[in-house]
């Protein structure tokens, strides 16, 4: 300021002159400041030149500048910091705690990564010998399960209608008093032997009480066959990694069915391309009706109604006795193209013996021995089914329930205690429950949240997030695995296992942990039970720090023993009419994951809806121009859905692969108690289940299905076309054609006009290449020539690479090998919590505004009815050369020197052409305020339109805007704000910190030091990621595959993700 | 003393008017009560002009997801009225630059107007790239201007940058244009003006003498921003054109767009232009300045670029075809039978076909259907636009992405806002200015007045 004209430079004559000046001219910054110790030094106390006026003046725009700045409302976010700094944690440095994932009957071993003493994600555990580090949706969401709003957060009673604190201490007292007479315990499938033990001690206190086990979606019928067939009630062990020919009646074991993650990672071990000269699949077919997760994986489907299930195996069975002379049986008979599938599904398993597996997911007890001696048959006890780590992850048997209710009717029951079960929603019997339920005195729910069964109960007695509990779980003959607490926990709560030993044989009050303290006795126990001092305290750490312990089991061999005759006797019958299966989806299984926003807003991987369960209805074609749509609706449409004189309004949604006259809808929607995120979404079918031998079926015959009667005006569906040119056979001419493609024009000009598509109009996409088996040679040379085409297209380009310039350093690529991938969506959803990706709700899904940085694009191709399946996860490409970049006007999209296209958010102003430029879709716009994060108050959306904001309580409507659920966001990725465009990064937070680990050790960067969430989530391995600078990575190996190809390669957008060509093993035996 | 003027051309100026005359008839409006034609259309206006400014605000206060773009269609309706506004922008600087250069004396008649429109159209036009970005409070980013950010700059390799220089110097030059113009105008205003009234018209006409010397003053700066302007109109419409043409999604990324751009936008701003003009002309009882053979002037501009228009459309079929690529191939596909098929269909008539009526001499000269045609043409022309965006983007190269696209209320409210925005600013014009510029005409009477040139001319003169 006026000080500083002394320096001014005026003519010639300063520079002679003025010594000063001269001096000065070197140094610069002469007017800096002077620091604090150089203030110390020289002992003044002034700020360097500054005089009276400048001060004012600073001061004067300083409390201006305050005061404005105060009058404007910027919402205040408190940070505290710690007082005293925990020991172990540091600052922005995470810990990983190994401990399992149990919810119910499933099960995963995990490593849970906490930040400053909060778990933000959950990742697979490498050392398990189960799940091999593999992770499913459902695991990866877990993390935000913990902070569900809908969660119990102390203990209650019932007064009146309404709930009213009351203490632990009274609590206890209270039911300890209750449990003299009969007591039941209704649990879900319990993994944890300690529990086991738990129940045990509680029974020899009060021995009036049962313990009644039952499944939400249930596998009972599987139990019950193998002790006739074996006598084993337990789940062998598939071993899907050994069968060369895979038979599946119904079963959906990539997807949902009792052990998905370490079936996935098995089946996938034979469905890899290893070599193009010898190239070998296992084949894989699926009997089923509906388009499931692992039908969408099968190379041949087998189209059955439901009720044709026991039609169908009974065929099998009698074709595969005919050859092995096995005892044939009476059954029913079986017609049509089905029959003459499965006489070549019988060939196919003759030639594998022993190296077979039939799998049946039906819960019929009659189908499940004959499958089982089927397996016999073919000799694959022993080998494909082994009972030596047989799984212990469904032990329910709705049976028990049905006696349950039996006995509370008719006043037996006293007490019941409901833990972390929801018989009053999933349960198929559950409107003669809850009657009956009405007759017990004292209802108690150790349930996690406020759901439909805790409503009805007395007492609530809530239980701690398995994050904030001990425990332990054996899920697999030999496989034990330890459950610890990565956070203390958030609420009033106790874990259940507490609960009921404080209730009954009491603890030690002066333990500051009892039931770590029983834990590690109880494992004592059965460890060690000859005292080595010391040795255990080892085992117990190695084992605490490991998360699981293998101890090999003693091997297991059964014989066949049940009575084929009288199973067959007792399969299910054909129905009349239109047919409907339930299934469960890999997302909200049968209710219990309902609560959770992520799986909710996740896509079902098949028909591709969100929020909410849709009845699939089957698509045709006329043979001409036109899909025949069954009832002529469209997506969206709402129909009723008539059964057993219950009607149920429901949005239907078209889905290829769905037999004609059958029709499919999830179970797990539609509970009336599930928060802010479940309450209502859907439709609720668990109480028109119908039930065979006391086992609960998951289909119907003689269903109704309305005309549209509606429309859901928020029909959330991500994906509009689904095909790349599915054929099928033209009615005049009988050849087959392109139907998709004949479609496609508006049915004005096709109807009236007689437009068709054109050849490759859909076909010819470069998005996917594809293959049969048998003709892989030939593709791989027709894809060979066209990248040769595409490159030399490039080449006439003025833009010709620069690669050298990612030469030097990183060069960070992907490579996903579509044939490893099935679409479970585990790598979306580890997407969303790594990198704090927003949820939109049911309204802004609905409007296409979903903000997922991953998602897993599904195609159909090959026969319009049965078609083949390809999965395609998407996400940014990291083109060297992006069509993003050069068209931001500020620069806010660019180039880093290691090739990652990174977004800067405080520089993107959110004109979203970059979203129009991108080739692959894959950037994602903030259009509301997801958030929380603009600086506009109440302008939130809610997760449905209309929504009340009064719901949340004290949180503003936008469930972003809830403390507690925002404790999930991972603090190294920035929370965008509304109005800029987002997308992936390559887990650019994850590379620096691996590069600064490698940097540190003085060492160069290893694979294993820079994993992507999705490549760490993936059962499978299907995706890879690493150096392309690297010769020795993993990466650059797998693109040594000459099945490797670049999606849209022509475009010279040089991407830095490639895919392996799909190879399917179909065989075109089979009609369909 | 006529002028050597051809016998075959017709007058220009209807009704043996004097210069006294003629400055009665056009200054007299913005002297007197507006009347109740005025009224009654001024208050629909800024009735929508309300409407619009508060779905602006809503727009900012929720957010840009108030509108129904979605993950694949990231521009609908927004970026389409801004190039259909800049389009309709073009006339004003054709007719005074261009034919000025050309020396065509009937752009005299419609110059002004024009020219006005010309601006708000650029008004409107630039609330679009303003509302449409997400974060409108950080819109100077788009600036290059020194910072302490390393230095951050702008991206110049994006044709959104080129748009806001290529926008803003248009405006610039259109408003210095249009002024210079007014500028004796107002001064006549001035001299008959008393009171406050003529205090202000004194400060905006800059002590306009009329001298000879400002006249010849006046006369170069008009030659100097004319030869300024004409490259413009060029430029604007190719760099809106580049918008596009520098995106690779196929439908987009084409060399043809540019001249295909600049001649639909002249074919739009004439039909703009006349749209106006046929009812000011009503209104203000101007049939004497703006006469059947400007009209006819304008209609055969239109039917010359609605044919250049339509050869575009067919190249653009035809290379789609040639190229053997076949996403560029699905595209054009997709416009003509795809879901948006009657978008593309509306175009083909209203732009290519329409515009050949004007083949018949009757019909240039007729009243009522170049008023129709010309509201036809401005409805065709925004589905050009609407094609070219909405269609494009809805389906690209990966069909897991196709969507499709229908505007919320606020996305009307917004467009209609600019109509408002638009009759609002020319309505008020209308009474503050002469809607004809006085000056000009009386340049031209000589050799445009019907007593001096034509069959009715006066003998003696």
């Amino acid at each position: 300021m006026k000080n500083n004209n002394n320096n001014l430079w005026i003519g010639k004559k300063d520079l002679r002159v003025n010594k000063e000046f001269v001096e000065n001219a070197a140094n610069e910054f002469k007017d800096v400041p002077p620091t604090a110790q150089e203030m110390a030094e020289n002992g003044s106390t002034s700020l360097g030149t500054t005089n009276r006026r400048d001060f004012l003046k600073v001061l004067g725009f300083g409390v201006g500048a305050a005061t404005l700045a105060a009058g404007c409302d910027i919402p205040v976010k408190k940070a505290i910091p710690y007082v005293v700094k925990p020991e172990q944690i540091v600052p922005g440095v995470p810990t990983y705690y190994a401990s399992s994932y149990v919810r119910g009957g499933d099960y995963c071993a995990i490593v849970v990564k906490t930040r400053e003493g909060r778990p933000i994600k959950i990742e697979g555990n490498k050392l398990s010998k189960v799940t091999f580090g593999g992770t499913s949706a459902r695991v990866q969401a877990e993390v935000l399960n913990l902070y569900n709003n809908n969660r119990l957060k102390s203990p209650k009673v019932k007064k009146g209608d309404k709930f009213a604190d009351i203490s632990w201490k009274d609590l206890d007292k209270a039911i300890s008093t209750k449990l003299t007479s009969n007591t039941r315990i209704v649990t879900n499938t319990v993994l944890s032997p300690t529990k086991k033990k738990v129940f045990e001690d509680f029974i020899s206190k009060y021995p009036n009480t049962k313990v009644i086990t039952y499944d939400p979606v249930s596998s009972a019928a599987i139990l019950i066959a193998n002790e006739k067939s074996f006598g084993k009630k337990e789940i062998p062990d598939y071993k899907f990694d050994k069968a060369d020919v895979i038979v599946s009646f119904n079963a959906d074991f990539l997807g949902t069915w009792i052990s998905p993650i370490e079936y996935s990672k098995k089946y996938v071990q034979k469905r890899k391309i290893k070599s193009i000269e010898n190239a070998k699949m296992s084949r894989h077919i699926q009997v089923e009706s509906f388009m499931s997760l692992t039908g969408s994986n099968a190379d041949n489907r087998i189209m059955v109604k439901p009720s044709e299930q026991g039609a169908a195996i009974i065929y099998l069975y009698n074709e595969i006795a005919k050859a092995t002379e096995g005892q044939s049986v009476n059954g029913l008979a079986l017609e049509g193209k089905a029959k003459e599938n499965l006489s070549i599904v019988a060939k196919e398993l003759l030639g594998a013996k022993g190296n077979s597996l039939v799998v049946c997911g039906n819960n019929n007890i009659g189908e499940q021995i004959l499958v089982n001696k089927i397996n016999d048959l073919l000799g694959n006890i022993g080998s494909t089914v082994d009972f030596t780590e047989a799984s212990y992850q469904r032990q329910g048997d709705e049976r028990e329930m049905a006696q349950l209710v039996k006995d509370m009717a008719s006043g037996r029951v006293d007490t019941v205690l409901f833990l972390d079960a929801n018989p009053l929603y999933d349960y198929s019997g559950k409107k003669k429950f809850k009657e009956a339920l009405a007759k017990v005195k004292t209802k108690v729910s150790l349930g996690y949240s406020l759901d439909d069964t805790a409503v009805a109960c007395d007492y609530l007695a809530p239980v701690s997030h398995s994050l904030e509990s001990w425990g332990d779980a054996m899920p697999k003959r030999g496989h034990y695995s330890l459950m610890q607490p990565t956070i203390s926990t958030i609420f009033d709560t106790r874990q259940a296992e507490l609960s009921l030993l404080k209730w009954s044989v009491g603890v030690d009050a002066s333990v500051e942990q009892p039931y770590y303290q029983y834990l590690k006795n109880n494992w004592k126990n059965i460890f060690f039970s000859e005292d080595e001092i010391g040795g255990f305290r080892a085992f117990w750490d190695k084992t605490l720090k490991d998360g699981v312990y293998y101890s090999a089991p003693e091997s297991v061999e059964v014989s066949f023993v049940a009575d084929v005759a009288s199973a067959a006797a007792g399969v299910s019958k054909p129905g009349e009419g239109f047919e409907v299966s339930f299934y469960e989806t890999v997302n909200v299984g049968n209710g219990q994951f309902a609560e959770n926003p992520w799986l909710q807003e996740m896509p079902n991987p098949v028909d591709r809806t969100a929020w909410g369960n849709h009845l699939q209805i089957p698509i045709g074609f006329d043979g001409d121009k036109n899909f025949v749509l069954f009832n002529n609706l469209e997506d969206g449409d709402t129909v009723e859905f008539e059964v057993g004189g219950a009607k149920k309004e429901v949005a239907v949604v078209s889905t290829f692969g769905q037999m004609q006259g059958t029709v499919a809808l999830p179970l797990g929607y539609g509970r009336k108690y599930a928060g802010l995120v479940g309450s209502n979404v859907g439709v609720d079918v668990n109480d028109i289940l119908a039930d065979k031998d006391g086992l609960t079926q998951y289909y119907l015959t003689g269903v109704k299905v309305s005309e549209k009667v509606g429309v859901d005006k928020d029909f959330a569906h991500v994906q509009y076309h689904h095909t790349l040119g599915v054929t099928a056979k033209d009615k005049e001419t009988g050849e087959t054609k392109n139907a998709d493609e004949a479609a496609f024009p508006d049915s004005f000009w096709k109807d009236v006009f007689g437009v068709e598509g054109f050849q490759g109009f859909l076909t010819d996409r470069t998005i996917v290449f594809k293959s049969n088996i048998e003709e892989l040679k030939e593709n791989v040379e027709e894809l060979k020539e066209k990248r040769k085409e595409f490159k030399h297209l490039n080449e006439q380009q003025i833009y010709n690479g620069y690669d050298d310039v990612y030469a030097l350093g990183h060069h960070w690529g992907m490579q996903i090998d579509t044939n490893l991938c099935t679409g479970c969506g585990a790598c979306t959803i580890a997407c969303m919590a790594e990198n704090n990706v927003p949820i939109v709700g049911k309204h802004e899904v609905h409007r296409h505004h979903e903000m997922s940085w991953l998602r897993i694009d599904r195609y159909f191709y090959g026969e319009l009815e049965n078609p083949n399946t390809v999965y395609q996860p998407m996400m940014c490409q990291q083109c060297d050369n992006a069509p993003c970049e050069n068209v931001c006007p500020v620069n806010a999209t660019n180039h880093s020197s290691e090739g990652l296209n990174q977004m800067v958010y405080n520089r993107c102003i959110g004109t979203r052409y970059c979203a129009n430029n991108c080739p692959y879709k894959v950037r994602r716009f903030n259009w509301l305020d997801y958030t929380t994060a603009d600086i506009f108050n109440d302008n939130e959306p809610t997760l449905f339109e209309g929504q009340e904001m009064a719901t949340l309580g004290d949180v503003s409507g936008a469930i972003s805007d809830d403390p507690l659920f925002r404790m999930v966001l991972n603090p190294d990725v920035t929370v965008r704000q509304r109005g800029v465009i987002e997308k992936c990064s390559f887990c650019v937070q994850k590379l620096q910190e691996g590069k600064l680990n490698a940097k540190k050790e003085q060492r160069k960067l290893r694979d294993d030091d820079v994993v992507t969430a999705c490549q760490a989530s993936c059962p499978t391995e299907a995706i890879v990621f690493g150096d392309m600078n690297d010769k020795e990575s993993e990466l650059n190996k797998r693109k040594e595959s000459p099945l490797n190809f670049i999606v849209l390669e022509e475009t010279n957008v040089r991407s830095s993700v490639c895919y392996t060509m799909k190879v399917n093993n179909r065989s075109e035996e089979y009609k369909s | 003393m006529s002028a050597p003027v051809s016998s075959i051309r017709e007058p220009l100026i209807l009704g043996h008017k004097t210069y006294h005359d003629i400055t009665e008839d056009l200054v007299s409006p913005t002297e007197k009560a507006p009347p109740l034609s005025w009224i009654m259309v001024f208050i629909p206006a800024v009735a929508l002009l309300s409407l619009g400014t508060f779905a602006v605000y809503w727009t900012i206060y929720v957010g840009i997801g108030t509108w129904n773009l979605n993950r694949t269609i990231n521009w609908g309706w927004d970026i389409t009225n801004f190039v259909w506004w800049i389009g309709i922008g073009h006339a004003g600087t054709l007719i005074s630059a261009i034919l000025l250069l050309f020396r065509q004396k009937w752009r005299t008649g419609v110059n002004r107007a024009a020219e006005a429109m010309t601006i708000f159209a650029v008004m409107c036009a630039g609330l679009f790239p303003m509302i449409h970005m997400g974060r409108i409070w950080n819109a100077m980013f788009i600036f290059p201007y020194p910072n302490t950010r390393g230095s951050l700059w702008v991206n110049f390799n994006s044709a959104l940058l080129w748009d806001v220089f290529a926008i803003s110097t248009y405006f610039t030059v259109s408003l210095l244009f249009w002024y210079t113009g007014l500028v004796p105008d107002l001064a006549t205003i001035r001299d008959r003006a008393k009171g406050l009234r003529k205090k202000i018209y004194s400060f905006f006409a800059l002590g306009w003498t009329g001298s000879a010397k400002h006249w010849q003053r006046w006369e170069y700066l008009a030659l100097v921003l004319a030869g300024l302007a004409t490259p413009l109109v060029l430029s604007v419409h190719t760099i809106v054109s580049f918008d596009f043409a520098t995106g690779i999604v196929p439908g987009w990324h084409t060399t043809i767009f540019p001249p295909y751009f600049v001649a639909g936008a002249v074919f739009s701003g004439f039909a703009m232009v006349l749209t106006l003009m046929l009812i000011v002309r009503k209104v203000l009882h101007l049939e004497q300045y703006i006469t059947i053979a400007h009209i006819e002037s304008m209609n055969k501009v239109i039917l010359a670029t609605g044919s250049i228009v339509g050869v575009a459309y067919i190249t653009e079929l035809f290379i789609s075809w040639y190229s053997g690529y076949i996403y560029e191939q699905a595209a054009f596909f997709n416009r003509a039978f795809g879901v948006y098929w009657w978008s593309y269909f509306g175009m083909m008539f209203a732009n290519v076909v329409s515009p050949q009526f004007f083949w018949s001499r009757k019909l240039r000269r007729n009243v009522t259907f170049t008023f129709m045609l010309s509201i036809l043409i401005n409805i065709g022309m925004w589905f050009e636009r609407f094609v070219i965006i909405g269609t494009t983007l809805a389906r690209d190269f990966l069909p897991s992405s196709w969507s499709y696209y229908s505007p919320t209320w606020i996305e009307i409210s917004i467009y209609l806002g600019t109509f408002g925005l638009f009759f609002t600013m020319f309505l008020i014009f209308a009474r503050v200015a002469p809607v004809v510029a006085v000056a000009e005409v009386k340049h031209i009477l000589k050799t445009g007045g019907d007593q001096y040139v034509g069959e009715d001319a006066v003998k003696g003169h």
